[in-house]
């Protein structure tokens, strides 16, 4: 199996791969969505949220849903950007070994 | 993307590409089970408000009971609301977005041809409502690439259009109960294409 270190660190993992192409598609998508779509424990997932907030890839906002907190995550032009060069860095290197 | 401890390893190109191309599907795979609802929703709020206003009408010959038709909205929006509301949120995007505004001046445009129809009674009015809805249902469907909306749309609008000519008086709302039918037929047939 190949793998290839130079891509983007914060993307090539795949928790926060998919958190980026759920977010991507999207205006933005709370906690719950993230969690459902992903599979993920609470506690991973809010770890590579938190990965990705400090990597400036996605804003969190963190509020109420009446009595519940509610958490909302929203992609970043940064982290369009990235993500778009991440895709493209994948596609080359599929290319490259055909 | 199946649950495991092991969600933070690094993948292969092509197992990145298939991760990235999952959860887009599964996005666009909500938004159409949204959009599923709210055609099951509205279909059945017009399939009943026409069967009420058709059997009032035919059992009292009084045209008042049209104005039934502005309880729909008023009782379509809150319950849309709910719906929205209900399990996990689906997020908004462009296509969500531009979905909406779709219906919302399809709601805009049957509420006033309703008001100016109150004034004076054209004998078109079902035809054009009918078309509309089609139209609005069939560019729906375009827009989220879906073959059963496209066709429900189509034999919505064309052929509640050509019924409608072809009927008189109140068994035209029968046109609008049939639409309701196919409106939620396609709903139906989206939620289980996608569940």
């Amino acid at each position: 199996m190949t793998m290839f270190p130079k891509l983007d660190p914060i993307l090539h993992s795949e928790l926060r791969l998919a958190v980026m192409s759920i977010l991507i598609g999207v205006d933005e998508a709370d906690f719950t969505y993230l969690k459902k779509q992903t599979g993920a424990t609470s506690g991973n997932l809010s770890v590579q949220i938190d990965k990705l907030m400090a990597a400036g890839y996605i804003t969190v906002e963190k509020g109420f849903k009446g009595k519940m907190p509610h958490t909302t995550c929203k992609i970043t032009t940064t982290g369009q950007e990235a993500f778009n060069k991440y895709v493209e860095s994948l596609k080359e290197y599929l290319s490259a070994s055909k | 993307m199946e649950k495991s401890n092991e969600q933070n390893k690094e993948m292969t190109a092509q197992e990145s590409l298939d991760l990235i191309s999952e959860m887009l599907n599964n996005n666009r795979r909500c938004i159409l089970q949204n959009s599923a609802k709210h055609f099951i929703l509205w279909g059945a709020l017009l399939l009943v408000f026409s069967i009420v206003i058709y059997e009032l009408l035919h059992v009292t010959r009084d045209l008042r009971w049209n104005l039934l038709w502005f309880a729909m909205p008023v009782l379509g929006f809150p319950l849309a609301r709910l719906l929205g509301k209900k399990g996990t949120v689906v997020p908004q995007n462009v296509i969500s977005g531009q979905l909406h505004y779709i219906w919302l001046a399809y709601c805009a445009f049957a509420v006033v041809i309703s008001i100016v129809a109150m004034f004076e009674m054209p004998s078109c009015i079902t035809l054009l409502l009918v078309a509309l809805l089609g139209f609005a249902e069939c560019s729906s469907g375009l827009l989220l690439k879906n073959w059963p909306i496209i066709i429900g749309g189509f034999i919505l609008g064309v052929g509640g259009a050509v019924v409608a000519l072809l009927v008189r008086s109140e068994a035209q709302l029968l046109v609008f109960a049939a639409g309701g039918l196919i409106l939620a037929a396609t709903g139906l047939i989206v939620k289980r294409q996608y569940q």
